[in-house]
């Protein structure tokens, strides 16, 4: 009976599960009060909460479309992949948090709640282990009976407190000897938000026994102490002891890119590749950079070898369409799109499908189909800044300059990170003749792009114009 | 009206009096014609800065882990809206009956 129960334990664990080393939901009251941080202003290239200074070598947001933290857009998207540290509350509260909607979750048990509720789906008639009544101390002596247990508890009910009350009688039974259970321990503290202990448990855990697993874990506490160097120390340290292991390349990889140094987290992605030439992330990664380097007929090879390898989705026949447009292969452009219409889940993914048509049709000359295409856009996703922006030049073209003004303050104020729409505000003020706010927005376009040759040449003009005045 | 881009304009230089010798040949630059000089009739050079599109987005591939979690928090969602559909009814109808 005790496999039997076992064996249910650990089933229902398994339909929940979802591996800790991706999983890592953010709160807002942790980005924001966050106590870890050492120094108040970190030196550059030393910190995630701060976009990288030009070491990069990537392709300029005049050029790449960027997100609100002010790195450019990845080409692979994870649980874990920031979306940067909002400076105000209010910035805060606008980030999308969760995974499906864009609603904002406040605190850190919002996201795990819902993991949480998987009981509720798994056993209507009610739970299947009751924690309040369990005798912790008899399980803990049970190795075997106790590892699943202690899984159930943690990814199935979500219960940290007891799952690490489980684990801690567990490690005194092992005699401190086993090296799981101080993972285990680790990652509820790490759950906890007490990191320095969970940091703690993962280097006794390294002494004792030599895991990847426990590599990656103890790098997510220094990520998520903002020390990204130190993670990638130890990254390169696992290396030595595991050569050549796929998930601590990519795990280096991924914290440069976090850090906007996009040159050597192509190079590391390269890496990967050599070692293990299906994995998805790299692809995608080195892919998307092609793109935006001008190479699409090169992004374009990464993403058939995509398709190649069974992934079918709507996100990769969006970038197969974009990458056989550029490169000029017309013939399959418009069937990838057709195709990531058709296989888009939500209206989300709709809105940035037809955004990227509206691009198409603006390259192809038709611009009643472009301004079709970007009111679809906004249709299916009433936020779409960059739609906004793009109907205003069009609307600009044919004339209709209120109009043209009215989407780009919409624009401006969904995203006043993208440099674009303050520059075509200071243009179109320009042109009226309202200097003084067309100085203002080439002021706020500066601030999100001051590499933008346009803009310092038009603040230039504006600057000698008032000064003859 | 907003001309879009800024166009260089140019005039191209006056072909000149000698008209029979041009009507001779009409499309031939023959080795006895003027030298072309590109600034000659230039009346006005214009660079005024065009409105910018934002760039083609292309989209991230999400993680199988990510997929998962969606599905996890679409399945809860459905879950938590059926066990809210359940009691209301239920609620509405003890009320009507008084």
């Amino acid at each position: 009976i005790q496999a039997a129960w076992n064996l249910k334990t650990r089933a229902l664990t398994e339909m929940v599960y979802v591996d800790e080393i991706d999983l890592d939901q953010e709160g807002i009251a942790e980005i924001l009060l966050d106590e870890n941080a050492i120094a108040q202003v970190a030196r550059p290239g030393t910190s995630l909460k701060l976009p990288g200074t030009g070491q990069g070598g990537g392709p300029s947001p005049a050029v790449r479309p960027v997100t609100q933290s002010g790195r450019p857009i990845t080409g692979f998207v994870r649980p874990s992949t920031q979306s940067g540290r909002p400076s105000t509350m209010e910035q805060a509260i606008r980030t999308p948090r969760t995974a499906l909607t864009a609603r904002p979750i406040t605190s850190a048990s919002g996201g795990y709640v819902r993991p949480g509720t998987a009981s509720m789906i798994t056993n209507p008639d009610g739970p299947f282990i009751n924690l309040s009544r369990l005798n912790l101390t008899k399980y803990a002596q049970k190795p075997k009976l106790a590892k699943a247990l202690f899984e159930y508890i943690f990814h199935h009910e979500n219960d940290i407190k007891n799952a690490l009350d489980l684990a801690a009688l567990a490690t005194e039974y092992a005699q401190f000897k086993d090296w799981w259970w101080k993972v285990q321990i680790g990652k509820c503290y790490y759950r906890l938000g007490l990191y320095r202990e969970a940091e703690k448990q993962f280097m006794s855990a390294l002494k004792q026994q030599d895991m990847v697993d426990t590599f990656l874990y103890l790098a997510k506490v220094y990520l998520r102490l903002d020390q990204p160097v130190t993670a990638l120390n130890l990254f390169k340290q696992g290396l030595e002891r595991f050569p050549g292991e796929v998930t601590l390349i990519c795990g280096i990889a991924r914290i440069y890119e976090e850090m906007n140094n996009i040159s050597s987290a192509a190079e590391y992605y390269k890496e990967v590749l050599k070692q293990d030439n299906t994995h998805v992330e790299a692809i995608a990664c080195i892919g998307s950079n092609h793109f935006y380097s001008d190479q699409p007929e090169i992004a374009l090879r990464f993403y058939r070898r995509l398709l190649q390898m069974g992934v079918y989705n709507c996100q990769l026949f969006n970038n197969l369409g974009l990458c056989c447009f550029y490169a000029q292969q017309y013939d399959m452009t418009l069937s990838s799109f057709e195709r990531a219409l058709f296989l888009a889940e939500n209206e989300e993914e709709t809105a940035d499908v037809w955004y990227n048509l509206g691009h198409v049709a603006v390259g192809i000359g038709d611009l009643n189909l472009a301004y079709q295409c970007f009111k679809l856009t906004l249709v299916n996703n009433n936020n779409y800044a960059e739609a906004y922006n793009n109907l205003a030049v069009l609307e600009m073209r044919k004339g209709h300059t209120e109009q043209a003004r009215a989407l780009l303050q919409t624009a401006s104020s969904l995203a006043p990170h993208m440099y674009e729409p303050h520059f075509n505000v200071a243009i179109l003020s320009e042109k009226v003749g309202d200097l003084q706010r067309s100085y203002t927005a080439a002021q706020k376009s500066e601030e999100a792009f001051p590499g933008h040759v346009d803009t310092q040449q038009l603040m230039k003009q504006l600057k000698e114009h008032f000064a003859m005045l | 009206m907003p001309e879009g881009t800024g166009a260089l304009r140019e005039v191209l230089p006056k072909q000149g009096t000698r008209g029979e010798h041009r009507q001779a040949q009409p499309a031939r630059p023959g080795p006895h014609s003027r030298p072309f000089s590109p600034f000659a009739g230039q009346l006005s050079v214009e660079d005024t800065a065009a409105m910018v599109l934002c760039k083609p987005k292309i989209l991230p591939l999400k993680s199988v882990s990510l997929e998962k979690l969606e599905m996890l928090q679409r399945a809860a969602l459905d879950a938590a809206q059926a066990s809210e559909a359940a009691p209301p009814p239920s609620a509405g109808a003890a009320p009507p009956r008084q």
